[in-house]
């Protein structure tokens, strides 16, 4: 294969377009600095520039609009080597649409030549004026043109972090600008102003009269980013694998709702009793329910104890109903039916009678332990899981110290009870 | 070798996650959305690489990237950062690049409820790709599912060369279940080898219709990857008839080899006439309700899908042996009763949905009831 970049000498782009010189200067870029082609991966965008890769004998990947940057981020992410170039050819409509992503490859500092061809409108589609044109600079105005200014991205990605800025007209030196940029170990961007033949500024000559500042600037300071790869273990092989050490008096199936206030370890409550149901040989299913604040409003866990495989999960008429706070029976009470034995918390306003206990429960264990104490309490008067394997998770439990403490306090609530 | 009969207690994320680590995912990109968080947490600890992209558009163009370069990337997400992904999905199709989609449904239109779970995406999916061309989903109805359609998702991305989606819901990806690890089987990795050919050109025509992958970047000759209208050179064309042939085999390879990956589950009685079709997280209460129908002399047969699209030609033609079909899925629209029957009322096909909670055995029951004995 031929050394060069270039594969045609024939262009696909209007006479007088400044996309040629651009398509030209890029291949003597490379080439100066001693690139094979096929050390090359070119990602273009969508648009008049993006007709480049028929032009080229290297890697080359024609996106979406404004999307090339983005998929040239993931392109350098992954290929995880600093001896392949990755370039990317998009226009001022490109850079408009994908504006973020220009934005987040420079804040990565990812090592990429980004060429934005700025010829100052949408020419593909007829002449329409990008986030990048200047007043007066299209066929087609509108009319905010003087109200708002075309968006400085050589500033913006300059902000962001990139390691190379420079903004050039199209009969300046770009081949050695280009060099310069491709040469650079992290994110570079240069902006070249060209003229589009069909719309908006035709003619070269008229290009600089416009406000567009030429700018060069290198921070060489700051290590183009690399991604790594790490050695990671087995998710299940982080969990604890219960074995069957105790026996429960459950016999069937049983559906608890435990309900009471997000941040007050009602989920926790119910992953510990269940597995601590799994140390008894018993089948379990949780399921919670919040809304999707973090810290406010209710938190409902539905808890299945079985004897046999669970396939079916979602409690509409629950054997045992504990409540905690107004949060939470608020949400379920709905779903208590006569069957329901409630265990709520004795300050909750409820009118019931029968099948129900109140205890104190927030006094007692305060907030966050009132979901447990409900659970304990009625695992232990019910025999549903012995002690021992209550005993035995709160053991392994980061806050074993306050757990146990609430356990402590029920047994005492269960002795004052059975005296 | 047997293992050991010790449970854990797990959530489907967690499978689902491990699975995909398991089968030769590379790295996990994501944008952070509820029910799909767990996922995002999981793949972050599991993965050798993890991203947090800035928001979904970009998290797919990164999966593409990565893609291009030979690795398998993994995202997940919900409807509101679907429906970002969908052009960059389309970019994926057309470019023939592998990746994993976790689609982790929730009750919309919109935003609607992110914390409650719903069936009502599927018909998104069918019509994700412009043009109708099929994209390859699987929807997993419990967790050993979530372990097998994991490893399959992948073998499917790589082996046809497309994005897969695996289509679940909140409640399969959020609820804790006890789960025996003998019951999930140990599998070998997909490997995503480079397969260097000696064309020049990036999609040549070969008997399973799917090109061999070589990845951007390696040396011995140029890839082309183009999300425009191409032929196998890979380079934009214009409607040419070798374009045209190019696009077709994206229809093709994926339908002549997508029986390769039909999956279902199809609990048959010998004595019915009647068919409960499901998928997904109504699996369990179809299970239940066939269960119950049974027990009261009400002989029905149960088919749970799992390869969603395309729908597998077996499952369609099994549809003509029943007398009356009741397609149970958590919406209102009956989106899989469409995919299956279309959009006329047929007398014998009924829809059993509901929206905001998931559909009880007991409604089952009495739908079928009141349906075969309507007097």
């Amino acid at each position: 294969m031929s050394q060069s970049l270039l594969a045609t000498a024939s262009f696909p782009y209007c006479p007088g377009c400044g996309h040629t010189v651009i398509a030209k200067a890029l291949a003597w870029a490379v080439e100066s600095i001693g690139y094979h082609p096929l050390d090359v991966i070119v990602v273009s965008d969508i648009g008049c520039c993006g007709l480049i890769d028929g032009l080229l004998n290297c890697h080359t990947i024609h996106g979406l609009h404004g999307r090339s940057v983005s998929l040239a981020q993931g392109v350098v992410m992954g290929m995880q080597t600093s001896d392949k170039k990755v370039i990317v050819v998009l226009g001022d409509g490109g850079a408009t649409i994908g504006l973020q992503h220009l934005i987040m490859a420079a804040r990565y500092n990812v090592e990429m030549t980004v060429i934005l061809h700025n010829n100052l409108v949408y020419g593909m589609t007829g002449g329409q004026k990008s986030g990048l044109s200047p007043c007066c600079s299209t066929d087609i105005d509108d009319d905010y043109s003087d109200a708002v200014p075309p968006m400085d991205v050589c500033g913006l990605v300059e902000l962001a972090g990139a390691a190379y800025i420079r903004r050039m007209y199209i009969d300046d030196d770009i081949e050695s600008g280009l060099a310069e940029a491709i040469a650079v170990n992290g994110f570079a961007l240069v902006e070249i102003i060209e003229n589009c033949p069909s719309h908006g500024i035709r003619k070269v000559r008229e290009l600089h009269g416009l406000e567009h500042k030429p700018i060069r600037v290198l921070k060489a300071d700051r290590p183009a980013f690399r991604s790594k790869r790490r050695q990671t273990c087995s998710l299940l092989d982080s969990l604890e694998e219960m074995e069957k050490t105790e026996e429960s008096e459950l016999t069937g199936t049983v559906e608890v709702v435990i309900a009471g206030s997000a941040g007050e370890g009602v989920q926790t409550a119910a992953q510990l009793v269940g597995s601590a149901a799994l140390r008894c040989g018993l089948h379990v299913a949780k399921k919670g329910e919040y809304p999707v604040t973090v810290a406010a409003g209710f938190s409902i866990a539905y808890l299945t104890l079985s004897t046999t495989p669970i396939h079916f999960q979602n409690i509409f008429n629950p054997d045992v109903a504990l409540i905690t706070s107004q949060d939470g029976m608020d949400k379920v009470i709905g779903l208590i039916s006569e069957k329901t034995l409630v265990i709520r918390e004795e300050s909750l306003t409820f009118s019931r009678t029968g099948n129900e206990i109140r205890l104190p429960l927030r006094r007692l264990a305060g907030a966050k332990g009132s979901a447990f104490a409900s659970l304990l309490f009625w695992c232990l008067k019910y025999q549903i899981i012995p002690l021992r394997a209550i005993q035995t998770v709160i053991e392994g439990h980061h806050h074993a110290e306050k757990l146990k403490l609430t356990l402590k306090m029920v047994g005492e609530l269960l002795s004052e009870q059975a005296f | 070798m047997m293992r050991n009969q010790q449970v854990l207690l797990t959530d489907g994320s967690r499978v689902l996650i491990e699975s995909l680590a398991m089968a030769g995912g590379d790295v996990f990109i994501g944008y952070p959305i509820t029910p799909a968080n767990l996922l995002y947490g999981y793949g972050q600890q599991r993965f050798p690489e993890f991203f947090p992209a800035p928001d979904e558009i970009s998290a797919l163009q990164w999966c593409c990237g990565y893609s291009a370069v030979g690795k398998l990337p993994v995202t997940a997400t919900s409807f509101p950062g679907f429906a970002l992904m969908l052009e960059s999905l389309n970019m994926a199709f057309m470019m023939e690049l592998s990746m994993i989609i976790i689609l982790v449904q929730r009750l919309g239109p919109s935003t609607g409820s992110a914390t409650v779970g719903s069936q009502g995406d599927l018909l998104l999916l069918q019509g994700a790709i412009s043009g109708g061309y099929p994209l390859p989903v699987f929807c997993p109805a419990d967790f050993q599912d979530c372990w097998e359609l994991g490893r399959l998702a992948v073998e499917a991305a790589i082996r046809l060369r497309t994005p897969v989606v695996l289509l679940t819901s909140k409640e399969m990806m959020m609820t804790e279940r006890s789960l025996s690890r003998s019951t999930l089987p140990i599998f070998e990795t997909t490997e995503h080898s480079p397969q260097i050919h000696a064309s020049l050109n990036s999609y040549p025509f070969t008997p399973d219709l799917t090109p061999p992958f070589a990845p951007v970047g390696n040396p011995h000759y140029p890839v082309r990857l183009n999300a425009s209208t191409h032929d196998s050179s890979g380079l934009i064309r214009n409607s040419t008839p070798e374009a045209m042939k190019n696009t077709e085999r994206l229809r093709d390879k994926i339908v002549m080899r997508m029986n390769e990956y039909a999956c279902f589950d199809h609990d048959v009685d010998e004595r019915s006439r009647t068919l409960l079709v499901t998928f997904g997280i109504s699996h369990g209460a179809v299970r239940k309700a066939v269960e119950d129908l049974r027990d009261r002399k009400i002989y029905v047969d149960r088919l749970t899908m799992k390869t969603m699209l395309p729908i597998p030609w077996s499952v369609l033609e099994m549809m003509d042996r029943y007398s009356h079909v009741f397609v149970i899925e958590e919406n209102i629209t009956g989106t899989l009763k469409q995919i299956i029957f279309g959009s006329r009322k047929l007398p014998h096909v009924h829809s059993i949905g509901r929206i905001g909670r998931m559909i009880a055995p007991d409604e089952i029951c009495a739908k079928v009831v009141s349906c075969l004995n309507p007097c």
